[in-house]
């Protein structure tokens, strides 16, 4: 369990932040920064055991994209404060480096199954952050729902 | 052509000022208050102006005469602009009182006056001669009215706009809001028309207004690495710039700031790096000692990277030398650590501080945003890191068990 908690939540954590220092994010960013990358990485691991990998990326980039976007408007910031060091975990860097590195050396048919793996997470992360970014912009303003409450 | 602040003598002067300005007392109410410019083409005089500034941030061009000959060749009008300028800062109007004659009107009004209000024989009444100009008596004066907000140079403008996209551009935005930012930008400081055109690595903008004054440049922003710092500034610089707080000298400075901010200090990028290195390495199956390992090799590998950046080597040499450094060290670690780890889960952490992220998420966004030529320059920007990093590790690693360990099994046969 202790091990568990390391690998898949500290684990994360530290990476995302790392990596927001890395990309120079500004300091009040670096906790959300890292909330974001772990809970992008928690539903992906939730997901990953009952559908596939590149359903899991969709998953998570979706919750990574929908917690930026409440950040966003929050915090009044670029959401690529978030979405960048959010999403870091979920890039196939392995598959891809797997599919360049078999390319290199001439598997090529093991090049392949390691490309199409990333192309298909790729294009999970493609659909859930189009899915999350086409929500209207004021849904994720605190207005927009006390409003709704009024009106009822 | 120069314009000259004069300050003492302005008496000197009284000559030419009494051409649009026939009585003396008139002129001599304003021009102990007044700011004297003065126009010189070469060492001759061409036109002369007198300005005097109310409290409630308000000006009046009291004189303004061109002299004889010198008419139509564009000096009153380059004096308007010169004034304009520069009382911007003090002023957010400016008013001028001049007769009811139909080409200095014209004049005006082409600078960007409107007309406020007349005054019915003002220049009956309160002049003691009758005031003739060709031939017609002037009676009325005609007061006209300039918000010097709108006064901002078209090119100046574009510029700065082009300036602020060009930082996000390269500093890792995505394409739409380098789109939005210029956008704005133009916008607030009354540039109605504008055009844009943004690509991954250069900008087409297109400004228009009036329809007489277009003005277009195209500026190539070469692909760097990401500082999202400068993002967030910007992007703060333009909400601030939107909302009106600022002015355009003032907006122009703060991106001057901003853009020369000090980047991070070099420990935290090495040290962050080989946290991140050993964190993701984790994450993506390396033991516990393969991610302490990848932690001291993402620290080293980071150092070239900033030394290769420094010398501004090509990123082809960064990401090969990069992929043949994480190897080696793997193989090394692999040597003569005695635990027992694999080479592989440490080069997978090892690579993580060279993943092209910020490139790969803003290829999918702009993809997403059906920005389609940026998404797919920046995805194959990502994609070719990832084959001259393969390339590296497999450089490297063929070196390694064809002689090296090679050599080395020999030698553990030998013994």
């Amino acid at each position: 369990m202790l091990d568990w908690i390391i690998v898949n939540v500290i684990c994360p954590c530290l990476g995302t932040v790392a990596f927001a220092i890395m990309f120079n994010v500004p300091k009040r960013f670096y906790v959300s920064c890292g909330i974001i990358g772990t809970l992008g990485w928690l539903v992906y691991c939730a997901a990953v055991k009952p559908t596939s990998p590149s359903m899991a990326s969709f998953f998570a980039s979706l919750t990574v994209v929908l917690i930026s976007r409440v950040l966003t408007v929050r915090m009044k910031c670029p959401i690529t404060m978030f979405l960048i060091p959010g999403i870091f975990p979920l890039i196939p860097g392995a598959s891809v480096y797997y599919m360049a590195y078999d390319l290199v050396i001439g598997e090529t048919r093991e090049a392949g199954q390691s490309g199409f793996l990333a192309i298909k997470v790729a294009f999970g992360i493609v659909l859930g952050i189009v899915s999350a970014v086409s929500i209207p912009r004021e849904v994720f303003g605190g207005d927009y729902w006390r409003e709704r409450k009024t009106k009822r | 052509m120069r314009i000259e602040h004069i300050i003492e003598n302005k008496t000197e002067y009284m000559d030419l000022l009494l051409l649009t300005d026939p009585q003396r007392d008139m002129i001599d109410r304003y021009l102990d208050t007044g700011d004297m410019f003065a126009l010189y083409e070469g060492k001759e005089l061409c036109t002369l102006a007198v300005v005097t500034v109310s409290g409630n941030r308000e000006c009046e061009i009291r004189n303004l005469v061109t002299t004889y000959g010198n008419g139509g060749k564009g000096y009153t009008r380059a004096m308007i602009y010169f004034l304009s300028e520069r009382y911007r800062e003090k002023c957010d109007s400016m008013y001028v009182g001049t007769w009811n004659y139909d080409e200095s009107l014209r004049v005006y009004k082409k600078c960007g006056f409107v007309e406020v209000h007349r005054q019915a024989n003002y220049f009956v009444k309160n002049y003691k001669e009758p005031i003739y100009l060709d031939g017609k008596q002037m009676t009325d004066r005609v007061y006209l009215k300039k918000s010097l907000d709108a006064e901002v140079d078209i090119k100046r403008v574009v510029n700065f706009a082009l300036d602020a996209g060009r930082i996000l551009l390269k500093n890792g935005a995505e394409i739409f809001r380098v789109d939005e930012t210029i956008q704005r930008i133009c916008k607030r400081f009354h540039v109605e028309k504008v055009d844009t055109f943004v690509l991954s690595h250069a900008i087409f903008i297109n400004a228009e207004r009036d329809g007489e004054e277009v003005y277009s440049k195209i500026k190539h922003v070469p692909l760097s690495s990401a500082n999202l710092l400068i993002v967030a500034e910007v992007n703060d610089l333009s909400r601030k710039i939107t909302a009106g707080m600022m002015n355009l000298e003032e907006a122009i400075d703060e991106l001057n700031r901003i853009e020369h901010l000090p980047a991070k200090k070099k420990y935290q990028l090495i040290i962050s790096a080989g946290v991140g290195a050993s964190a993701f390495g984790h994450l993506l199956g390396a033991s516990a000692m393969e991610s302490i390992c990848a932690f001291f090799i993402g620290c080293v590998l980071y150092i070239w990277v900033l030394f290769a950046g420094r010398h501004r080597l090509s990123k082809i040499i960064i990401n090969i030398f990069g992929g043949i450094l994480i190897t080696s060290m793997a193989v090394m670690m692999y040597v003569f650590v005695p635990v027992s780890m694999q080479i592989d889960g440490m080069i997978i952490a090892g690579i993580m501080p060279l993943v092209p992220g910020v490139a790969f998420v803003n290829a999918i966004r702009d993809i997403a945003d059906s920005d389609f030529l940026s998404g797919t320059v920046r995805m194959i920007d990502a994609l070719l890191v990832f084959v001259y990093i393969a390339t590296g590790v497999g450089l490297a690693l063929g070196v390694y068990s064809n002689w090296i360990g090679g050599i080395g099994v020999c030698l553990t046969g030998l013994l």
